[in-house]
């Protein structure tokens, strides 16, 4: 599927000439569709199916932290800052140096996350500090404060307002194999992380006390969850963009299916927002007549979606 | 066993929440906190569990400091059942059981059969086996918080701190879930110390007292010590009639009217 069609088998035999040549080679392949099978459409697919698990991951994480069903990667203002570091990026011209995009909104992203645990970290009283209603706040404020500096950012930004406003809605066109090798890191460590975790995440949810007084170090695990959940955040919004939906939506539909166990819920949830996102993406890519940013795909399908269950899950 | 505390003092901002507390509380015996309304009665339970740290003095286990232990042992020595027992997801409630387990399970293993057969023997004890798959977050207070009791009950800690523990059971379950906790304080030889707003069931099952005002322990002792109608006066600002009852077997406080 795509601009550019290519017969199934075309495919295949590109793939498997490039992961076993030594086994197997094909002699007749056509250049171009290598190129296009190898360069482009592969990593766009594969760095497409990493962030949505990696959203997904880090929508289950904030949400067993945050004790929050409603919680999402992004409720801690880490897209804010993000953007906020993409703008002045796109603003100084650094664009051209490729990147210094992602590098710059990563950036922001992770001062944007250190400042909002500053602001609910008391040291009197470690333990309370980080509690959700801390957490949350914080972050709306420092949310509130960079996005109003983004609009700042768009106003004197000029004819480059444009090229702003496309990176926010986000999109996988043109990723490339580091792209696809940074999420994966990314993606394996907190996966590994979390599992390692995934019990204590439980016990969270019977609230501090409950969960301090069964053997779990709260500071220690809430502090590394968080930092997970964020930073995989981070990564996903320097590499496309912000894309909204998908880790709220999917934690919350597997949920129904596997229920809050966090060490089913945390893989299920991380294939599901893989297969999402990709769906989403081939959506945009190859059924629309125009190319459409997925940020606003998934939040135009995922916002009914979500008032959907919301409304039948409160009238049951 | 033995909690000793010594001269602990702990404060959230301002003013002090507990002044200069020593006391010791041993094996074998049912201890009852109670005090009016922002007495400190939550803070003692919390400083001893652990979960708060005094801003000065010592709290020691066996002559060892609550920090020096591992939060992992000391959740085999400690089982806390806060006033707090909203659950935030729905669990279901054997998950709920299962989650005393959880210090004597190692990270990646599942739970043996011996933790499955100790979850199933305590919820059939505390009446809540036929809620076993149903939500938690869906139960009545009084049902979750007999769930939650299971659940600090299954930790089979040689401590046990409840804090408010009865406070939305109806008395049919307050009694048994008592009666199960005076039991085990006799057999296995525990340490309860709860927190009471009743006087009466206070000073009918425990076997000593603490008086909480202001952060200061005002009395410790035995019932028959500690609830005089002075001390009622002075900590609660009530008149009462303390009676010794024959039914009970031991004092009761009235409220008269006036």
């Amino acid at each position: 599927m795509g601009y550019i069609r290519i017969p199934i088998t075309d495919i295949f035999q590109i793939l498997i000439t490039k992961t076993a040549s030594s086994l197997y080679s094909f002699k007749d392949i056509n250049e171009t569709h290598l190129a296009v099978i190898m360069d482009v459409r592969l990593p766009r697919i594969l760095s497409c199916a990493c962030v949505g698990a990696a959203l997904a991951l880090s929508g289950v994480l904030f949400q067993g932290i945050l004790l929050n069903p409603l919680a999402d990667p992004y409720t801690l203002g880490v897209s804010a800052g993000a953007a906020f570091g993409a703008c002045i990026a796109i603003i100084l011209n650094l664009s051209n140096a490729f990147v210094s995009v992602p590098v710059f909104s990563f950036i922001g992203a992770c001062l944007t996350l250190f400042s909002v645990i500053f602001l609910s970290y008391s040291p009197k009283n470690p333990t309370a500090g980080l509690s959700s209603n801390n957490l949350i706040l914080s972050g709306v404020i420092v949310a509130a404060i960079l996005s109003a500096g983004i609009s700042f950012l768009k106003f004197i930004a000029n004819e480059q307002v444009s090229v702003i406003i496309f990176w926010l809605m986000g999109s996988f066109a043109s990723k490339t194999w580091s792209n696809v090798f940074i999420i994966m890191i990314f993606l394996m460590a907190g996966f590994f992380v979390s599992i390692f975790f995934a019990r204590d995440l439980n016990l969270i949810s019977l609230g501090a006390k409950s969960a301090s007084s069964l053997g779990v170090d709260l500071k220690k695990v809430i502090f590394i969850l968080l930092l997970s959940g964020s930073l995989l955040a981070a990564v996903c919004v320097s590499i496309s963009g912000i894309i909204g939906f998908v880790g709220l939506l999917v934690p919350h539909m597997v949920r129904f299916i596997t229920g809050p166990d966090n060490r089913k819920l945390i893989p299920l949830s991380m294939l599901s927002g893989a297969i999402l996102l990709l769906f989403a993406d081939t959506i945009t890519r190859a059924v629309l007549p125009h190319e459409i940013p997925i940020g606003v795909l998934t939040a135009l399908t995922g916002g009914p979606v979500f008032c959907w269950i919301f409304k039948k899950n409160r009238f049951k | 066993m033995e909690i000793r505390l010594h001269n602990v003092s702990f404060s959230y901002d301002a003013g002090m929440t507990i002044k200069a507390f020593s006391g010791s509380f041993s094996s074998g015996s049912f201890y009852s906190v109670i005090g009016p309304n922002g007495s400190g009665k939550t803070t003692l339970i919390d400083l001893i569990s652990g979960f708060l740290k005094p801003l000065s003095g010592n709290i020691e286990i066996n002559s060892l400091p609550v920090f020096s232990f591992s939060k992992k042992n000391l959740a085999r020595l400690i089982a806390v059942v806060s006033q707090d027992h909203t659950v935030n997801f729905p669990f279901s409630v054997k998950d709920i059981i299962l989650m005393g387990r959880h210090p004597y399970i190692s990270r990646f293993s599942l739970p043996s059969a011996e933790d499955i057969q100790k979850v199933e023997k305590l919820m059939d004890i505390c009446g809540i086996s036929h809620l076993q798959d149903r939500k938690i977050n869906e139960l009545s207070g009084g049902e979750r918080q007999r769930c939650v009791f299971a659940r600090a009950l299954c930790q089979e800690t040689p401590i046990l701190l409840l804090d408010e523990a009865f406070s939305n059971m109806d008395i049919h379950h307050t009694l048994q879930m008592l009666q199960l906790v005076k039991q085990s304080v006799k057999e296995k030889n525990r340490i309860v110390i709860s927190v009471f707003h009743d006087l009466n069931l206070a000073s009918t099952w425990s076997d000593s007292l603490l008086v909480l005002k202001e952060g200061e322990l005002r009395a410790f002792g035995s019932s028959t010590e500690t609830l005089t109608e002075e001390i009622i006066k002075d900590v609660f600002q009530v008149d009462s009639i303390v009676e010794y009852n024959q039914h009970v077997h031991a004092k009761q406080v009235y409220y008269p009217m006036h």
